[in-house]
């Protein structure tokens, strides 16, 4: 095989992804923007108003932020977790979905941590946090864990890239900007593909792999903690996080398919994101489904048994205040996955990913139900209760942060993917290069 | 017609938005409301008297269900026999609340055992009946000395009334609480009994008190059928606040975290942070055989 010509081909056949820029292309980044924007109106009235604006007060001092939080940490561990394991899998298929992984990791702990600010009341004190730490509050451990995660991610995300922009620069016909000619000579650092450079960066990606995946553990464990160390009747959980974990992973999959179906469909990537990759994901999907289930039942079944004041109250808001909010998070957003994913019929992609979307949808609303009704009964009740101190609602402010959050994850998805191209086609070569006899006879691999 | 649908569609919406479900109207109506009316004194620190009346309704059949009645005139009297001093009044507050305080040179009329009789009265309304209720009690004296005797902080109270003659007539008996204020209520120290116009109390010696070391002690009487509630209070400089420093032992709420938390820290950011340092000089291998081989290419 002539290395040299497959990259060029490989090239041509991903540029019109990188060089055009159609009018629907333009159109969305456009309303992506324009959806920031109205995030960034909401986020000045907040710093100069307060969190007065927002649905948090004295008694529910958490709402959607520390959700959003939650939720976007927790995909991040998630991809986190399944790109470090996947780069150990010595499958081809691996390939097509490695990088979409990777960004959705590193996307998700930028976009997330964010929130967590915008639930700080004085942000001008935020310095603080770095000028007068307690090592032994979980705040601090959680602020570190994700502050290290986050450039290792980056670091992570680099290496895998460095093949392909490389490749980029090679290719002289690639009709982009001169800029953008010059940054790939840049971060490509001088890679030539020789065997003592691939060698090389083979092995410090395998360890980053490594390394990533216990960075995941320990930091989404740490999140937990932040929880499940308080007396907090609904927190204070031995199982906290595992639960967290496996809810994470859940999301983290759920995610991973509803973005391959969309990049399958806009790029037309049938080629490299087939059938067998949401077969796949969705069995992934099927088995946490099971787990995530198991775990919540036994953490909602303890409670109930146990039968202690708090904990009862506790669910009697659940299953009171919040009943339609319980059932969608914790019986349809659990059983509706695993019904459409236990049956072999129903696996094609587009059950898939609706199995997907409602998993995500559950998955978040799940993380509500954590957060809001806990605070929204506590120990020592406030003596004002009027009810928009007693209970939480989110104001447009929050929403319309929240919607800010994750259109700025979608729009640096499509920048990255208009600067990489999201198949790595470094990692097609390899494939070719040295081809793995043992997988071409696996099922999964032929089957589309 | 699908037109005519969805705009009435959203008209309805739009209304729906401005209608709220938490919104509770003004109860006007009180039949179903059985009312209670009570009237309470409460002899206080200062030696002024506290008058109380409150004014709630409480459903017929749902005993839970009470209602405060809010901006109700309570006139509060002194009584006996057929004369009546009116000592003012007071309209309820929200939570059905009317109170007067009367100062410490108050003049009451008493009967021959030395009973004040305190009226609280509602003269009714267009929706209400009228209501009155009264208490009959003794004005005792509560005095509260606080002092150090070798070190040993005692808390001593003598009780005692004023007979007609201006003599000091000892307390016999009542029960007595001493408690320290704190940030939500008073903390209960110790309860005892007055015997004889006294009670005597060895106070800890281990109380915090304020950031001044100061410590708010009262000794109360509390719905004594005699003297109904009376309280007393004397700040004193006998917390321990300073002495409270705690050490900085290997706790998690302490200044200092445990040393192993510091070990396992160290070690797992060392570790992660050598790795990042480990892959980032083989990047600059890498960058520097590129160079060499970006020379040679040249050369050649």
């Amino acid at each position: 095989m002539d290395v040299n010509s497959r990259k060029r081909e490989l090239v041509k056949e991903f540029s019109p992804m990188l060089e055009k820029y159609n009018t629907s292309f333009k159109i969305w980044i456009g309303i992506l923007i324009a959806i920031i924007c109205v995030g960034l109106y909401a986020f000045i009235l907040q710093f100069l108003n307060g969190h007065e604006i927002t649905g948090m007060r004295d008694n529910v001092v958490w709402g959607i932020y520390i959700i959003n939080f939650i939720f976007f940490v927790g995909i991040s561990y998630s991809g986190a977790f399944i790109a470090g394991i996947l780069h150990y899998f010595k499958t081809p298929w691996k390939n097509s979905v490695l990088r979409i992984v990777e960004i959705i990791t590193v996307l998700s702990l930028v976009i997330g941590p964010i929130f967590i600010l915008l639930c700080i009341g004085r942000l001008d004190r935020l310095h603080y946090l770095f000028i007068y730490p307690r090592i032994q509050s979980p705040i601090t451990w959680d602020i570190i864990a994700i502050m290290t995660d986050l450039i290792g991610c980056f670091l992570y995300l680099y290496l895998t890239f460095i093949p392909d922009l490389a490749i980029l620069r090679d290719y002289d016909k690639l009709k982009v900007s001169k800029f953008r000619k010059r940054l790939y000579k840049f971060l490509a650092i001088g890679y030539q593909d020789t065997p003592s450079q691939r060698e090389r960066l083979e092995k410090i990606t395998k360890i980053m792999s490594a390394m990533i995946i216990a960075m995941a553990i320990v930091a989404y464990t740490v999140l937990a903690w932040i929880f499940s160390l308080t007396v907090q009747p609904g927190w204070n959980s031995s199982i906290f996080a595992p639960y967290f974990i496996i809810a994470g992973l859940f999301s983290g999959v759920g995610v991973i398919i509803i973005v391959m179906f969309l990049i399958r469909k806009l790029f037309k990537l049938d080629r490299y994101l087939r059938k067998v990759h949401f077969v796949g994901a969705g069995v992934v999907l099927l088995v946490l489904s099971l787990l995530y289930g198991y775990v919540t039942f036994s953490e909602y079944f303890s409670r109930w048994f146990s039968h202690k004041i708090h904990d009862i109250d506790l669910l009697d808001t659940l299953f009171g205040r919040y009943f339609w909010e319980f059932i969608a998070a914790n019986y349809i957003g659990i059983l509706i996955p695993i019904i459409v994913l236990f049956f072999k019929r129903f696996r094609n992609v587009k059950s898939i990913t609706f199995a997907a979307v409602i998993a995500v949808l559950g998955m978040w609303l799940n993380r509500y139900l954590i957060v809001v009704p806990t605070l929204e009964t506590p120990y020592l009740p406030i003596q004002d209760t009027r009810p928009e101190f007693l209970f939480y609602s989110a104001t447009w402010i929050e929403w319309s942060l929240s919607f800010a959050g994750i259109a700025a994850f979608c729009l640096f998805f499509t920048l990255i993917i208009k600067f990489v191209p999201i198949i790595p086609m470094s990692g097609i070569i390899d494939n070719e290069r040295h081809p793995h006899k043992k997988h071409k006879k696996s099922k999964y691999y032929l089957i589309e | 017609m699908k037109t005519t649908f969805y705009r009435y569609s959203i008209i309805v919406f739009l209304i729906g938005l401005f209608i709220s479900t938490i919104s509770i109207a003004q109860e006007n109506d009180a039949s179903n409301y059985r009312m209670l009316f009570n009237v309470n004194t409460v002899k206080q620190y200062d030696n002024t008297r506290l008058l109380e009346a409150s004014f709630i309704g409480r459903n017929k059949k749902d005993r839970k269900d009470k209602l405060p009645i809010y901006d109700a005139e309570i006139k509060f009297f002194n009584t006996l026999n057929d004369e009546e001093i009116l000592l003012g009044t007071s309209k309820t507050s929200k939570e059905g609340i009317a109170h007067i305080t009367l100062p410490e040179n108050q003049q009451y009329l008493t009967d021959n055992e030395g009973y004040i009789i305190l009226k609280a009265v509602f003269e009714g309304s267009e929706g209400l009946e009228e209501e009155e209720d009264e208490i009959s009690v003794k004005n005792l004296h509560l005095e509260l000395k606080l002092s150090e005797i070798d070190s040993v902080k005692m808390v001593m109270v003598n009780a005692f009334v004023i007979d007609d003659l201006g003599e000091k007539l000892p307390l016999e008996e009542a029960d007595i609480i001493i408690s320290v204020e704190s940030m939500f209520s008073n903390m209960k120290i110790e309860e005892g009994t007055i015997e004889n116009g006294e009670f005597e109390f060895k106070m800890p010696t281990d109380i915090p008190g304020d950031i001044n070391d100061d410590l708010t002690i009262y000794a109360t009487i509390d719905d004594n059928e005699e003297f109904g509630n009376v309280i007393q209070k004397e700040t004193v400089k006998w917390g321990a606040f300073h002495n409270h420093k705690a050490k900085g032992k290997n706790t998690l709420w302490s200044d200092y975290a445990p040393i192993w938390m510091y070990v396992v820290l160290t070690i797992l950011l060392g570790g992660v942070w050598i790795n990042y340092i480990y892959s980032i000089i083989n990047l600059i291998k890498i960058r520097n055989e590129g160079k060499e081989l970006e020379m040679y290419t040249e050369n050649q």
